[in-house]
C-alpha cells in the first residue's frame, strides 16, 4: 500500500524499504514503521486472536497497552509488534492462533462464553475428580500465548550502565522536555527518558497550531533544538522507564538502534529528583465489540496517517470524548478518508472553533451520542445511541475510532509511592501527595491546553531544581503564577460504559474479560478492585493494565455506593513495560572467586567447584576416592590451597576485650609464639565458627575463621561489640594472604628447603606460630597445625607472593614425592582424624556440647560476656539432643552414603560423612544421633535412600579412628 | 449455565457482640482454621476479622508451590498432610483449587548439595514421602529447557525429585476456604482492624475492633507478615520473629515449557509455570527486615540472571509483574504453633516464613482440633514457642541462618 507522502510528520523514510516474512509471504515496509505498521500497511489487519474467547485482534492503541499486536519475532514470543521498529529480513508469526489470525480454527470458542463466566475454572472440571488431570492438560495447552523454544538461544549484545544524575524526567513530551530545559538551564545535570524512538510526545503527529503558524510538531522540535544546546541534558530516547523504587532509583531499558554497540541496554539511575511527564493516554470506551479490528484509538488512527503515513480506514464513524478526536477527524478527512460522522459523550465541546470546521467539512456531529456496538466481522457499520439508549442510529464504515477521553499514565508515580486519588473533576486518579523528591508535570495532571503543558513542566522542573539546591524559589514562583494564568484542566469526560449489558463488551483485551465477567465477580462478593482483579484476571495480562487500569476502579466504583473509598487504582508492578530477561540479566554478575592458585591448579588436573563465593579444587585424583592424594598424604607429603580461610587482624586497646565477648576459650591465655584455637557460638551455644588466634604483638592479634564465615564475620564481632564503645580496629585479610597447607611426614623437609632458619620440632614444635622469611625474600607467617592428622604447616602469604612460594615448595617436594590434594582428600583425612567441619558436622542447632568441643568453654570467663555462654550453661546437661559420634561399619567395607539417616522407629539422626578409609582399612564415619544413642558401642541402623527399607548396621566408636594419641601430628 | 451468581462467602454479615472464637487474619491460615472449626469441630459461632481484604498478605503474593520433602520428622508428616488434603478440599469445598500436580525438582549444584538432599529423601521414604535423587541427564530429560553444561556458575549435579509435589491455585484456595467456612456459619469481616485483645485474669475475654467489641473466649492470632508486631502490640508477647519481604515476579503467558517446579538453593532461584502459561520465579528474602512490601531493582536482575543461567531459553521472555510480600522467619525456619499459653484462651499460628502457603490446610485441620479441644494435638506439639527458650531449635535448616543479626 502507498504511503501518504506529504505529511510533514512523517517518521518512515520511504526511501529505505525493508523486506521482512509473515506468513512465509515476504512484505514490505519502511525504515522507521513498526512490525505492525508495516503489516497493517500490507493489508494485515488481524494481528491475533485472544487468549480465552480467540476473538480476532486488531489494531487498537500503537503504544502497547494490549497484546493485540503480540506477535513471534525471529523466535522470541510476546512482541510488541506496534512498539518493536522493523528491521529488514524478520521473521514474524502470529501467536495463539491454529490456522491463520483470519483463519482460526479456535474461533468457535467466542460463542462459548456462557459456559466461561467470571471464575468459571474453579466451580468446573472438579467433578468427578478424575476428570481433573485430563482438563489441566487442556488448560494448560489453551493457556499462554507465545511458545518458546527449549532450545532457543539469545543473540545479542545486552549492556547496563548506572548512571547517576540531579534531576530524571521520565517522557519527552512537551512538559518532559520544558522541565529538562528548566532544570538544566539551572546548571544541574539531567537526564531524559522517552518510550519511543523519537521526541515530541503527542505534539510530533499533530499539525494543528501550537500559537501561530508554529504548528505542534515543529514546537517539539524547537523545544528538542532547545535541548541539544545543553550539554548537560542526556537523552535516551528508545528507552522506556520500568521501574522506580526508594530514594529515587529509576529503572529503564534503552533499545538500541543500528549505531549503537547494543541492542538493549538496561539502565539503573539514581536521581536527587524524578519528574514523571509521562502523559495520557486514552482510556478505552466500553461497548459491544470494542475491541473488534477495525475499531481504534484517537491516537493509533490519527498516529497511522500522520506518523507512519497510512490510511487507517476508507470511511470511518468517530465515538469520542476528548478534542483530540474532533482533531484527528479533521486530520483524517484532509487526508482523504470519509468521516460518517463524529459522535461525541460530551455535552459542550472545549473547543467551538473545531466543531465549526467539522461544519465546513459537512461532517455530522452528534453531540450526546457513543457508540453502542460494532458490527460485522471485519467490521461493516456502528451502531450509535444517544447516552440514555434512547435513540439509535446505524452507520455504515470500515473505521471505528473509538475513546472516552483520557487517562493519565500514573504507573511510574504509583511506583514511587505517591499517593492517587479520585478526581471528580477530569475523572483522572491524580496526585494527592507527592513523595519528597518527586515531581509531576503535562497532561497527566489533566490539562490540555498546550502552553499549560509546558508551564507545568516549567513548575517541575525548576521545583525538582530546587530539590537539588539550585533554581531560585522566585523563578519557581514566576513559574506558578504563569501556570496558573493558562487554562486550567478540563473536566473529563465521565461515562463509565455505552448503556449495553456488556456481554461482549471487553474491559481487557489480555484476558477476555467483559464488562457482564465484572458484574458477575461483584455479584459474587468480591468487593475490592484488587480482588475482582484477581478473580477476573483483568489487567493480568502483557498489556499491564493499559486498558482496564483505569475503567475497572471506575467500574467497580459504579456498583458499590457504598464503598467510595473503594475507587482506587490496582496497585502498579514493575516492570512497567515488560522487559526481556536477556535485559535485566545483562552482563552476567554471579561470580566467583579465585584464589591465586586457581589456574596452576586445574593445569595440575585440579577439578574446580563452587563452594561458597570460591572456586576451589574439589579433587586431583582420577575418581572421587581421591586413594591416591590420600596416601600421598598419610606416606610423603602435600600442598592444598587453603586461602579460603578467614583471615583477620584485632589490633587496639580492647582487641582483647573483643574477642573475649565472642570466642568462648578464655583468650588472655594465648602465649606468645602459640596457637589458641578457640570456637565461636550464637545466644543458642550453637557452634557457628571455629579457628585459630595468634598474638603478634602488644594488643595485635592475627585470627582464622572457618571459609563459610569469612564474609561475616566483621559483622558478628561489631555486632557484639555496638555499646561497648571499645576501642579496637579488625581488618579482614582474608583477600591479602593466600595459605597454603604443607603436609605429610615429610613437610619439614621440604620446608627446610626454602627456610633458612631452625624449624626442628624442638624449635617449633606443634601448635607453635613463627614468623620466617621465606627465599630470602618472602615475609611468611607459619602455624604448626594438625587438622589432616600428618606433621603440618598452615603458610600464610601476601598473595601477591603466593605463586612464588608455592612454586618453590613444589621444586623443593619433588624429591618428596609432593602433590597437590583437594578438598575431597582433606575431607577424608580430617574425617579419620576426628576433626569436623562447621555445618558438616553440626546443622544450625549444633551445640559446643553436641559435638564434644564443650571443653573450648572456659566456664570461669564471666558469663555475661561471652556470646553463648549463657545457653552452654543452660544446655550443657540437656538431654535428647543430637550428639556428633564416629562409628565404624559393622559387616561391611561400604561406607553408608552421606546424608543416610539414623533410624529406629523413628528418625534418630544422620550421618554426616563416612568414607571407606584406605588407611584404616575399614568404613568409618561420623554422624550426629540422638542421646542417648551416642554412647561408645551402641549399635546404630542406619538408612539409606532406595534402601526399600534395608538397614545397615554400625558401632558407635571413640574418635579419633586415625592416630589417637595424636603423635603424627607432633613428629 | 450460570446465570445466577450468588455471594461466594455471604452477604458481608453485621459484627456480632461476641464469638466463640475470634481469628485475626483473613488469610489461608485463618480461613482454614475458620472451615475446619465450622465444618469439622462444630464450632460454628464464629469470625474471622481481615483487616484489609482476604487473602490481602502472604496468601496471595505466595508463588503457589506445595511440597512434602521438608527436612525433619516433625515437618515432614504435617507437610504430607497438607499435600494430601488439596484434592480433599476441592471436593468438599466444591470449589477447584487446580492442584496441578507436576511434581518439584530441586536442583543440586555440588556433591555437598547431592549429600544433604539425600538426608531429606531418606527421612522423606522413610516416613513414605515419595522423593528420589536424580542426576543431570535425568533432569535435562525431564525439563529441555534446563541447561546441564559445565560452564555455567553453578553445574547442575543432579536434583531431588520430589513426584507428589505441584502447584495450586492460590487464590482459589482463598476463596474456596471463605467459601467453606462462611457455609457453615463463619462471619467473615474484612475491611475491619483489631484494635485490641483484652485479658482478665490470664483469660482472653474481648477483642476490640474499630467496628466494635466482640466478647469472646477465644482468639486465634494468624495475621502473617504482621502477627509478631499485633502479640507484641496488643498483648506484650515477643516472638523470635523476623519480618523480611521476600519478592516474586511472573513472565508474559506462554504456552507450556516447564513441566515441573524447578528450583535451586545456589542459584536462590525457582520457578514453575502457572496453569495460566506464566512463569512465576521467586528467590530468598531480602537480607534485612522491612514492613514496605516493595520491590527492589537488584531483585529482579538478580532472578534475571539466576535463572537464565539455569534456563537460558528465558533471556527471550519478558517479566511483566513483579511483587512483594512478608515472611515472618524464626530463627529455626519453623513455626510458631501454641495455644493457651501463656493466656488462657490465646492460640497462635504464626512464623510460617515463605512456608505458609503449603501447610495451610494441614494447619487450619490442627490448630481447628486444638481451639474446639483444649488439647494440643500431637502433630503440633513440636511448633511450641517454648523451644527457642530452651535452646531446642528444630532442625528444619541445616545451615546457619543469617536474615537477622540477631543469630
Amino acid at each position: 500500500m502507498s504511503r501518504l507522502q506529504n505529511q510533514p510528520t512523517l517518521r518512515v523514510d520511504t526511501n529505505k524499504p525493508l523486506s521482512f516474512t509473515y506468513k512465509k509471504k515476504t512484505f514490505s515496509g519502511f525504515k522507521g514503521d513498526t512490525v505492525a505498521s508495516a503489516l497493517f500497511s500490507g493489508g494485515i489487519r488481524i494481528f491475533s486472536r485472544s487468549l480465552k474467547y480467540h476473538r480476532p485482534r486488531g489494531l487498537y492503541s500503537l503504544d502497547g497497552e494490549c497484546s493485540n499486536t503480540g506477535m513471534e519475532v525471529n523466535g522470541i514470543p510476546n512482541v510488541n509488534a506496534e512498539k518493536t521498529l522493523l528491521e529488514k529480513g524478520m521473521q514474524v508469526k502470529a501467536q495463539n492462533v491454529k490456522g491463520s489470525p483470519e483463519l482460526d480454527a479456535m474461533g468457535f470458542m467466542d460463542s462459548l462464553d456462557r459456559a466461561m463466566p467470571a471464575g468459571f475454572y474453579y466451580r468446573t472440571m472438579h467433578k468427578p475428580a478424575r476428570i481433573w488431570p485430563i482438563a489441566l492438560q487442556q488448560v494448560r495447552k489453551a493457556a499462554g500465548l507465545g511458545k518458546i523454544s527449549p532450545d532457543f538461544r539469545m543473540t545479542g549484545e545486552f549492556d547496563e550502565i548506572f548512571p547517576t544524575t540531579d534531576v530524571c524526567v521520565i517522557g519527552g513530551g512537551p512538559s518532559g522536555m520544558t522541565a529538562a530545559i528548566a532544570a538544566a538551564e539551572t546548571g544541574l545535570r539531567v537526564i531524559l527518558l522517552e518510550a519511543r524512538p523519537w521526541l515530541g510526545g503527542f505534539f510530533d503527529y499533530r499539525q494543528s497550531e501550537f500559537s501561530r503558524d508554529l504548528p505542534h510538531y515543529q514546537r517539539a522540535r524547537e523545544l528538542e533544538a532547545r535541548m541539544q544546546t545543553l550539554p548537560n541534558i542526556r537523552v535516551f530516547t528508545h528507552t522506556a522507564m520500568v521501574g522506580a523504587y526508594s530514594n529515587n532509583l529509576v529503572t529503564a531499558f534503552q533499545i538500541g538502534n543500528e549505531k549503537d554497540p547494543f541492542d538493549e541496554r538496561y539502565l539503573e539511575i539514581r536521581a536527587q529528583s524524578m519528574i514523571v511527564a509521562t502523559g495520557c493516554i486514552e482510556r478505552p470506551l466500553l461497548f459491544e465489540n470494542n475491541e473488534r479490528p477495525g475499531v481504534m484509538q484517537i491516537a493509533c488512527a490519527h498516529r497511522l496517517a500522520n506518523t507512519y503515513g497510512i490510511l487507517p480506514g476508507k470511511r470511518a464513524v468517530f465515538s469520542v470524548a476528548h478534542d483530540l478526536g474532533i482533531e484527528a477527524a479533521l486530520d483524517l478527512f484532509d487526508a482523504g478518508i470519509e468521516i460518517a460522522a463524529v459522535a461525541d459523550i460530551r455535552d459542550n465541546p472545549s473547543h467551538a472553533a473545531l466543531v465549526s470546521e467539522l461544519e465546513q467539512r459537512e461532517i455530522p456531529y452528534l453531540k450526546g451520542w457513543v457508540a453502542r456496538e460494532a458490527l460485522g466481522a471485519p467490521l461493516k457499520s456502528v451502531s450509535l445511541t444517544t447516552l440514555q439508549g434512547t435513540f439509535e442510529k446505524k452507520l455504515e464504515c470500515d473505521l471505528l475510532v473509538a475513546s472516552a477521553g483520557m487517562t493519565p499514565v500514573t504507573g511510574p508515580l504509583s511506583m514511587a509511592q505517591a499517593e492517587l486519588a479520585f478526581d471528580q473533576h477530569t475523572g483522572f486518579f491524580l496526585p494527592k501527595s507527592l513523595p519528597v523528591g518527586v515531581y509531576a508535570a503535562g497532561r497527566l495532571l489533566g490539562l490540555n491546553d498546550s502552553r499549560a503543558i509546558e508551564a507545568s513542566g516549567q513548575v517541575a522542573g525548576l521545583s525538582a531544581a530546587l530539590n537539588c539546591g539550585k533554581a531560585s524559589a522566585q523563578a519557581l514562583k514566576d513559574a506558578q503564577e504563569m501556570l496558573a494564568g493558562r487554562p486550567q484542566a478540563e473536566r473529563g469526560c465521565n461515562l463509565v460504559m455505552a448503556p449495553v449489558k456488556g456481554r461482549k463488551a471487553f474491559i481487557c483485551f489480555d484476558e477476555d474479560t467483559t464488562v457482564k465477567n465484572i458484574k458477575q465477580a461483584i455479584d459474587m462478593g468480591f468487593d475490592a478492585t484488587e480482588l475482582i482483579k484477581r478473580f477476573t484476571a483483568a489487567g493480568t495480562g502483557p498489556g499491564q493494565s493499559g486498558i482496564p487500569g483505569h475503567n475497572l476502579p471506575l467500574l467497580v466504583a459504579q456498583h458499590h455506593t457504598d464503598h467510595g473509598a473503594l475507587t482506587r487504582p490496582t496497585t502498579m508492578r514493575a516492570p512497567l513495560v515488560p522487559t526481556l530477561m536477556a535485559t535485566y540479566a545483562g552482563t552476567n554478575h554471579l561470580m566467583s572467586k579465585r584464589t591465586p592458585m586457581h589456574e596452576r591448579q586445574k593445569q595440575d588436573g585440579g577439578v574446580m567447584r563452587k563452594i561458597g563465593v570460591w572456586n576451589r579444587a574439589r579433587y586431583f585424583s582420577d575418581d572421587f576416592s581421591c586413594r591416591r592424594e590420600i596416601e600421598n598424604i598419610r606416606n610423603n607429603v602435600g600442598m592444598l590451597d587453603a586461602t579460603t580461610l578467614g583471615k583477620f587482624r584485632i589490633f587496639g586497646p580492647d582487641a582483647l576485650k573483643a574477642l573475649q565477648r565472642v570466642y568462648v576459650g578464655d583468650m588472655a591465655k594465648i602465649s606468645p609464639g602459640k596457637i589458641k584455637y578457640s570456637a565461636m557460638c550464637n545466644e543458642d551455644g550453637c557452634i557457628i565458627d571455629d579457628g585459630v588466634v595468634v598474638q603478634r604483638g602488644e594488643n595485635d592479634y592475627y585470627f582464622t575463621t572457618s571459609t563459610a564465615r569469612a564474609g561475616i564475620t566483621v559483622e558478628w564481632i561489631r555486632y557484639h561489640t555496638r555499646y561497648d564503645g571499645w576501642d579496637f580496629n579488625l581488618v579482614n585479610l582474608t583477600d591479602a594472604f593466600g595459605v597454603i597447607n604443607l603436609a605429610g611426614p615429610k613437610a619439614r623437609e621440604v620446608l627446610s628447603e626454602v627456610i633458612d632458619a631452625d624449624i626442628s620440632n624442638a624449635a617449633f614444635p606443634f601448635a607453635a606460630y613463627q614468623e620466617f622469611t621465606a627465599l630470602d625474600t618472602i615475609p611468611v607467617r607459619i602455624m604448626r597445625l594438625g587438622f589432616v592428622g600428618e606433621l603440618s604447616y598452615e603458610l600464610h602469604v601476601p598473595g601477591s607472593w603466593m605463586e612464588t612460594l608455592w612454586d618453590a615448595l613444589s621444586e623443593a617436594g619433588k624429591p618428596f614425592g609432593i602433590a597437590n590434594f583437594g578438598l575431597e582428600t582433606q575431607n577424608v583425612l580430617r574425617m579419620e582424624k576426628g576433626h569436623l567441619i562447621i555445618g558438616s558436622e553440626s546443622e544450625q542447632r549444633t551445640t559446643l556440647h553436641d559435638v564434644g568441643l564443650g571443653g573450648l568453654w572456659d566456664r570461669n570467663k564471666p558469663a555475661v560476656d561471652t556470646v553463648g555462654a549463657v545457653a552452654l550453661q543452660q544446655t550443657e546437661n540437656q538431654e535428647k539432643r543430637l550428639k556428633l559420634v564416629g562409628f565404624k561399619m559393622k559387616n561391611t567395607r561400604t561406607p553408608p552414603k552421606d546424608g543416610s539417616i539414623v533410624v529406629d522407629d523413628r528418625i534418630r539422626g544422620h550421618v554426616c560423612i563416612a568414607r571407606y578409609s584406605h588407611t584404616l582399612q575399614e568404613a568409618v564415619g561420623m554422624a550426629l544421633v540422638e542421646d542417648p544413642l551416642h554412647a561408645v558401642g551402641t549399635e546404630i541402623s542406619i538408612y539409606e535412600d532406595e534402601c526399600q527399607g534395608q538397614l545397615v548396621s554400625a558401632t558407635v566408636v571413640p574418635m579419633p579412628f586415625y592416630d589417637p594419641k595424636g603423635e603424627r601430628l607432633r613428629s | 449455565m450460570f446465570d445466577r451468581h450468588k455471594p461466594l462467602w455471604g452477604k458481608p454479615p453485621a459484627l456480632k457482640q461476641s464469638y466463640d472464637a475470634v481469628i485475626i487474619g483473613g488469610g489461608l491460615h485463618g480461613l482454614a482454621t475458620a472451615y475446619f472449626l465450622a465444618r469439622h469441630q462444630g464450632m460454628q459461632n464464629i469470625a474471622v476479622i481481615e483487616k484489609k481484604y482476604i487473602g490481602f498478605g502472604g496468601a496471595g503474593r505466595n508463588t503457589a508451590i506445595v511440597r512434602a520433602n521438608q527436612r525433619t520428622q516433625q515437618n515432614v508428616p504435617l507437610y504430607k498432610e497438607a499435600l494430601d488434603l488439596w484434592p480433599v478440599l476441592t471436593k468438599e469445598l466444591d470449589y477447584n483449587l487446580m492442584f496441578f500436580n507436576c511434581g518439584n525438582l530441586n536442583l543440586l549444584h555440588s556433591e555437598a548439595a547431592m549429600s544433604a538432599a539425600r538426608m531429606n529423601i531418606a527421612s522423606a521414604q522413610f516416613q513414605g514421602v515419595e522423593s528420589h535423587l536424580i542426576d543431570a541427564k535425568t533432569c535435562k530429560e525431564m525439563m529441555p529447557a534446563l541447561n546441564i553444561a559445565e560452564d555455567i556458575t553453578y553445574p547442575i549435579f543432579g536434583a531431588m525429585f520430589h513426584p507428589p509435589g505441584g502447584i495450586v491455585r492460590h487464590d482459589a484456595v482463598v476463596w474456596g476456604l471463605a467459601k467453606g467456612a462462611a457455609k457453615y456459619g463463619c462471619h467473615i469481616h474484612q475491611h475491619t482492624e483489631v484494635t485490641g485483645i483484652n485479658v482478665e485474669n490470664g483469660k482472653i475475654v474481648s477483642v476490640d475492633t474499630d467496628q466494635g467489641k466482640i466478647n469472646t473466649p477465644r482468639v486465634l492470632l494468624t495475621a502473617g507478615g504482621y502477627s509478631a508486631a499485633l502479640s507484641y502490640h496488643m498483648l506484650g508477647i515477643k516472638l523470635p520473629i523476623s519480618v523480611l519481604n521476600i519478592q516474586a515476579m511472573v513472565t508474559q503467558p506462554l504456552k507450556p515449557l516447564l513441566n515441573h517446579v524447578i528450583s535451586s538453593g545456589a542459584y536462590h532461584a525457582y520457578a514453575n509455570q502457572t496453569l495460566k502459561g506464566e512463569i512465576a520465579t521467586g528467590a530468598h528474602m531480602d537480607a534485612w527486615p522491612n514492613y514496605t512490601t516493595q520491590t527492589t531493582a537488584y531483585y529482579i536482575r538478580h532472578q534475571a540472571q539466576a535463572i537464565t543461567e539455569m534456563l537460558p531459553c528465558l533471556k527471550g521472555v519478558k517479566f511483566m509483574r513483579h511483587w512483594s510480600g512478608l515472611a515472618d522467619m524464626t530463627p529455626d525456619m519453623a513455626p510458631i504453633m501454641d495455644g493457651n499459653h501463656p493466656i488462657e484462651g490465646y492460640y497462635m499460628n504464626c512464623g510460617w516464613g515463605y512456608f505458609g502457603f503449603k501447610s495451610c490446610t494441614a494447619t487450619g485441620k490442627y490448630m481447628a482440633q486444638f481451639m474446639a479441644t483444649d488439647e494440643c494435638p500431637e502433630i503440633l506439639k513440636p511448633f511450641h514457642l517454648g523451644r527457642y527458650a530452651e535452646h531446642r531449635l528444630m532442625g528444619e535448616t541445616a545451615a546457619l541462618v543469617t536474615y537477622s543479626p540477631d543469630n
